[in-house]
């Protein structure tokens, strides 16, 4: 397109240099996969490897955790802070401590710098969940904390590796901290693997093109996509957005936990404000400012079209700011272990703001984060089990299509846990994996239908923990479209079955059924505007009742085809209602 | 006298084997609606070229796309799923991953069989294969009535847990058999018994989706040949690289969706025994690399079948059909001579996905495409011929080429034309030096110490440039490139792979019942092969065992040294998995081991395969221009004069370039400073200098 300028760099060299780099931060994370000793890393990838410039700014990103995508700032502000001018090469610095930057305890920052000519000229970065890092609870994740001193070890911004050697001292503090010391180190040990490879790889790119072309290009990177961004944030509305959603509790606490936004779209830019969002909460749903912002980035990024490369150039022209002390930028020692579900609800919010900028692009509210199952226990044999299982759900209908069932949130990009394989190595049997018809939020295009799993208890007695939200808040629809079905949590079934809260912990025996819902996605449009034969293909397809496209979209027939006059009929009747 | 036919998106390519190594190659054009008419056309032009009678064809080995088309084109059965009560969902809720980040459009691709033709019954096995709830007849007599009254066409069963108790679904088989005989059937326990219940109630509907489609094809092929005179036995590649029979083919087309590339792998394994190869493979439309180690394709347990191309990101699954069959692994990214190049809104210069494909085709073929590709760019800079391509058949037009190149790119990037299609060409070879990077460097192995085969009607151009930049030294040009593939089937053998699961930790599994189950393997491979016409002598037996460290959910192939179980055989077992997983990622663990899968790989070795030691090409394939021709090699110098000279030319002593060597199907590219000789059964090596 002749309206942008061309970077200034040779173009062609320019293309190149972008494949080289977004290959090395490939590699890089590719290292950590064949490396790390962990299943969370490993099969769930709960990781994510960058590169970025002496600044510390990311110029490229692999395709891994997209919430991690924006939260290295705040990280490279402190370890640059404390340790400038202090490295060298085989150097590594690492940090994990919320309050420095980091995100929660078991996430843990690696820094490496690349030195050209005695100065550093970039750094690889390698975030990886760890399985555990101390605390009050097994993986360091307890939703019930009180204090970040319950969590885990808190590390702020330490060098663990030394001209390519473990600090021993630091090496023997963590070991002694943690519940699986041979993990912990094995991924702290791949990681560092994984920067070397990509220390290596961009000193292949210096020898090849020298480091002035090099620095070069990554600034020109940064621009690139700073230049995309403004120019699609340009051809936005002007003005100032609102929107405000919620979590259910915090799980101590039932009162709900407010999230507030303001989205302001200017010439220079946009500026998010989360003025009047709820203070700070006792439960570990607390969310620190970077993964604020990182998820904040993150919602921006997906109302972009363009193929814009995955870099902090982009967020450039984004400023966010969130009160003193609230869940958004708590202050210490708040704990903020579960924090994830407070992202996907900064998500939800700045989704429902975003709406109003670019309707064409944003969908209505997904299932809102996944839910967490945790049953634990002993085998007849006296041996432990725990089964962590993460229900995913759907995405809300988009402007112009439906939503998606069985699919996960997209600030993650999560799998799920195979039946026969749960079933082989826990003493639990899943009764039940399925979608719930009539789940979805009615629209002209109509959310994803949740998703229901059971389980049922074979061990005598175990303890049955449940992160669910959404059960009082329900998704919401857009543009006239309804909310989906909230989601939900049972035991027992029959007359005996009983409604459990959203989030509990409780007892649970041999035979027990436990039963969760996902809720369901917000509709898009008016759904009486739906086509009727796509609200009939649903109900042939067992998806919906006839009963609710009656109800909902006033549509009616028989057999394989609407009665399309009837449906007219009652359509223009529930219009004169509404 | 053998018979390998290809049938790719543009050209339909046909290999015949004549005795005493002769080789006879031609092209038509593939008739898409449908491939068989082109199929019968090909091999029929080859015998009258070659003057050889129908009746003298002793095979026929086929690479279709009809699994995968139908599959593309959702024009499979009407088909439905019987299942477990409460897990008729499993087939459209999946693995929930997304293939792209931050893309709120995306859409899960529509599952095969819609929910209201899922019916789940009444039954359930527990996972140690005991029987918790016995079957439903009942509600199975009712699935067939419903499936009958709703005309649907093919079945797939698939109960939980049915890899460790087959039963439930043997008898759900029975009982459809019996009460709808019309219906097409396919129980997941036949196609391959795993564990895991998404991947192989997946697999199942692929195949039953599959089934009407490929059988009707397989006989209208069969046909059509007969009718020429032509009776001899058709087989089919399979996506692992082997040829399967055409009743297998029509039993189980699942096993053949990625029937299409595998010739060329097959072939370049054939051709170059020993050492590791990177395979390099560039059409119209994408670029694929596969990884061939001591002589064998690099398999992969699993994979996804998907709309569009598979980026070469591992990173990035989900989002396609998942098929839990062994195939070669292969990446692939949209790069190809027709790939369009354009500037984004950013300023960057892109090449592909876009593709302009074989019609309208690149800018310089004048058919309706005015915007640059790959192949004008090549064209600009003087590598391909200026008058015609494909042996003189395809007229074209550089000043087309020129013109494209300066209106898309050049003028607003501000710079030359001969610049701008060097830009394009180190875009192009960057992408695809991605594919090869994936099957690499993501696996854990070293590209430097391979040499690099390249074939298809790109590769020998773009050999060179994605070799240096993954620091090979040594590029193989596959003899007739540009028909690799259907001449790599003629290497192929018949085979056949079976399944066990086993899921037990290595230290509690007893090497009786081990061998037991090897036992059983191997009468199950002889049976099915005897099928096929092979005697127990003519077959060969590679057994491999799924490993992984107790608690993973991922395995490693380990083949057993010997089918003989003992305590010490198991210990070698073991240890080999120890050696390969810290070749794989990196480090050891001194971790118990679970023993997942027994595999058999059942071979019937085919006695005339092509062996490319002694093939001797007819004349004309080796035919091509000479002369010279202004070639821009280097984005900052000059344009060089170089020699044109016909394959035919390169024998042992090694010719230095700057060379352009054209033949019938491709042309190869000799860069100054480096040399082309001769190697086996007419491939060209090249030495490439390390730089940097």
């Amino acid at each position: 397109m002749s309206d942008v300028p061309p970077p200034l760099l040779d173009p062609i060299g320019f293309a190149v240099m972008k494949h080289a780099i977004d290959a090395i931060v490939d590699e890089v994370a590719y290292t950590v996969l064949r490396t790390a000793r962990s299943e969370i890393v490993k099969d769930v990838m709960d990781f994510s490897a960058a590169i970025c410039d002496a600044d510390g700014e990311m110029v490229g990103q692999a395709k891994t955790i997209a919430q991690h995508l924006g939260a290295i700032p705040e990280a490279m502000a402190s370890v640059r802070e404390k340790w400038s001018g202090r490295l060298a090469p085989g150097d590594a610095v690492i940090l994990n401590d919320p309050y420095l930057g980091g995100m929660h305890l078991p996430d843990i920052f690696m820094f490496y710098p690349v030195f050209a000519n005695d100065a550093v000229l970039a750094w690889v970065v390698v975030i990886c969940h760890h399985t555990d890092v101390g605390g009050r609870v097994p993986g360091s994740n307890a939703a019930d904390s009180t204090e970040i001193f319950q969590e885990g070890l808190r590390l702020p911004p330490l060098r663990l590796f030394h001209a390519g050697v473990m600090d021993e001292a630091l090496g023997a503090l963590i070991a002694l901290n943690v519940r699986v010391p041979d993990r912990v180190l094995g991924d702290l040990h791949a990681q560092f693997s994984a920067c070397t490879v990509g220390a290596r790889e961009i000193g292949r790119l210096v020898a090849r093109h020298g480091v002035a072309s090099l620095r070069a290009h990554m600034a020109a990177l940064l621009d690139y996509a700073e230049r995309m961004a403004r120019a699609e944030i340009a051809t936005w509305p002007r003005g100032t957005f609102h929107f405000t959603d919620h979590i259910d509790s915090d799980g101590l606490d039932d009162a709900p936990v407010r999230l507030c936004v303001a989205v302001t779209v200017s010439d220079s830019g946009l500026d998010v404000s989360w003025d009047g969002t709820s203070p700070q909460v006792r439960a570990a749903i607390n969310s620190t400012l970077s993964f604020t912002k990182s998820n904040t980035f993150l919602s921006v990024r997906c109302a972009l079209k363009g193929d814009i490369p995955n870099n902090a150039g982009v967020f450039r022209c984004i400023r966010v700011t969130a009160p003193e002390a609230s869940v958004l930028n708590p202050r210490s020692p708040a704990p903020v272990a579960a924090r994830a579900l407070t992202g996907y609800r900064v998500m939800d919010t700045m989704f429902g703001a975003l709406a109003q900028i670019v309707p064409h692009i944003i969908p209505a509210a997904g299932e809102g984060g996944n839910t967490v199952v945790v049953l634990g226990g002993a085998r007849t044999d006296g041996s432990a089990f725990i089964v962590v299982d993460m229900i995913s759900g759907c995405w809300g209908g988009r402007p112009d299509r439906d939503g998606v069932e069985a699919i996960t949130n997209p600030s993650q990009n999560l799998s799920n846990a195979p039946v026969e394989v749960l079933e082989r190595q826990h003493p639990v049997r899943i009764e039940e994996y399925a979608l719930v018809p009539d789940s979805c939020g009615p629209g002209r295009f109509r959310g994803g239908l949740g998703l229901r799993r059971s389980y049922r208890l074979l061990a005598d007695e175990a303890v049955l923990q449940i992160r669910a939200d959404r059960v009082a808040f329900a998704p919401y629809g857009l543009a006239g479209g309804g909310p989906g079905s909230p989601g939900g949590n049972w035991i027992g079934e029959g007359n005996a079955r009983r409604t459990l809260p959203g989030k509990v912990t409780m007892r649970a025996v041999r035979g027990d059924l436990v039963t969760h819902h996902q809720a369901g996605g917000g509709g898009h449009g008016s759904p009486l505007l739906r086509d009727p034969l796509a609200v009939w293909h649903d109900v042939w397809n067992g998806k919906i009742s006839a009963d609710y496209a009656r109800r909902h979209h006033g549509v009616v027939g028989d057999g394989a085809t609407p009665d399309l006059e009837a449906t007219a009929r009652l359509r223009h009747d529930m219009e004169d209602i509404t | 006298m053998r018979i390998g036919v290809d049938v790719g998106g543009t050209f339909t390519d046909v290999v015949l084997t004549l005795p005493h190594g002769e080789v006879r190659l031609a092209k038509v054009t593939t008739t898409a609606h449908d491939p068989g008419i082109g199929v019968a056309e090909a091999v029929m032009r080859v015998l009258r070229e070659a003057g050889v009678a129908p009746g003298a064809v002793s095979g026929i080995v086929h690479g279709t796309t009809v699994a995968s088309n139908t599959i593309l084109q959702k024009s499979g059965a009407r088909t439905g799923l019987l299942t477990t009560q409460g897990f008729a969902d499993v087939l459209e809720i999946g693995r929930i991953r997304t293939p792209d980040m931050f893309d709120l459009s995306w859409s899960k691709p529509e599952p095969l069989v819609p929910r209201r033709w899922r019916l789940g019954v009444p039954e359930r096995i527990a996972a140690d294969g005991g029987i918790i709830c016995p079957l439903d007849v009942g509600a199975v007599r009712e699935a067939a009535r419903f499936f009958r009254a709703e005309a649907v066409e093919a079945v797939a069963i698939c109960f939980i847990n049915s890899h460790v108790n087959a039963a439930h679904e043997r008898a759900a088989l029975a009982i459809l058999r019996d009460a709808a005989p019309d219906l097409m059937l396919t129980a997941s326990c036949d196609v391959l018994a795993e564990i895991k219940e998404y991947e192989r109630t997946s697999t199942a509907v692929v195949n039953a989706y599959l089934l009407p489609a490929m059988r009707s094809y397989l006989a209208r092929l069969a046909g059509r040949l007969a009718e020429q005179g032509v009776h001899a036995p058709v087989q089919v590649m399979s996506s692992s690289g082997g040829m399967i029979g055409l009743g297998t083919a029509g039993d189980f087309p699942v096993f053949a969706v990625g029937s299409g590339p595998a010739g060329g792998v097959t072939g370049a394994a054939r051709l170059e025994q020993s050492g590791d190869l990177i395979v390099f493979d560039m059409g119209g439309t994408t670029a694929k690399a596969a990884l061939i180690e001591a002589g064998r394709p690099a398999l992969v347990t699993e994979y996804e079948f998907r709309d569009g191309i598979s980026t070469p990101s591992r990173f990035t699954k989900g989002g396609g059909y998942m098929l839990k069959v062994p195939a070669i692994d292969i990446a692939e990214v949209g790069a190809g001579g027709g790939s369009i190049a354009s500037i984004d809104t950013g300023g960057l210069l892109q090449v592909g996905p876009l593709s302009a494909g074989g019609d309208p085709g690149p800018a310089c073929y004048g058919r309706g495409n005015d915007r640059p590709t790959v192949t004008d760019a090549n064209m600009v800079l003087g590598l391909l011929n200026p008058r015609a391509l494909a042996g003189g058949t395809l007229p074209v037009d550089p000043a087309l080429s020129e013109r494209a190149i300066r209106t898309h790119i050049a003028d607003p990037l501000g710079i030359g034309v001969i610049a701008a299609a060097h830009g394009i060409r180190a875009v192009a070879n960057a992408g695809m030096a991605r594919a090869l990077r994936a099957v690499t460097v993501e696996r854990g192995r070293d590209p430097r110490e391979m040499a690099l085969m390249a074939f298809g009607g790109g590769g020998p151009l773009h050999a060179v440039d994605v070799a240096r930049a993954l620091g090979i030294s040594r590029v193989i040009i596959s003899p007739m490139s540009g028909v690799f593939c259907a001449a790599g089937m003629l290497a192929a053998d018949v085979e056949r792979s079976l399944v066990r699961p086993v899921l037990t930790p290595l230290s509690a599994l007893a090497p009786a019942a081990l061998a037991t189950t090897i036992a059983s393997l191997r009468a199950q491979g002889l049976r099915e092969l005897a099928g096929e016409g092979f005697a127990a002598n003519d077959v060969q037996l590679r057994f491999s065992a799924d490993l992984r460290y107790l608690g993973q959910s991922s395995e490693l192939t380990v083949p057993l040294a010997s089918p003989e179980m003992n305590d010490a055989a198991l210990d070698a077992l073991a240890r080999a998995f120890r050696a390969l997983y810290a070749t794989t990622f990196g480090y050891d663990s001194r971790d118990p081991l679970e023993l997942v899968t027994m595999r058999l790989v059942a071979i019937g070795v085919v006695d005339r395969r092509l062996a490319f030691d002694n093939v001797r090409l007819d004349p004309s394939a080796l035919d091509g221009s000479q002369g010279l021709r202004a070639v821009y090699f280097d984005p900052h110098q000059p344009a060089v004069q170089t020699r044109l000279l016909p394959r035919a030319a390169i024998v042992d002593a090694p010719v230095a370039g700057p060379v352009l060597i054209e033949s019938y199907d491709t042309t190869i590219i000799v860069p100054p400073g480096m040399s082309a000789r001769c190697g086996p059964a007419g491939a060209i090596l090249i030495e490439v200098p390390a730089d940097v």
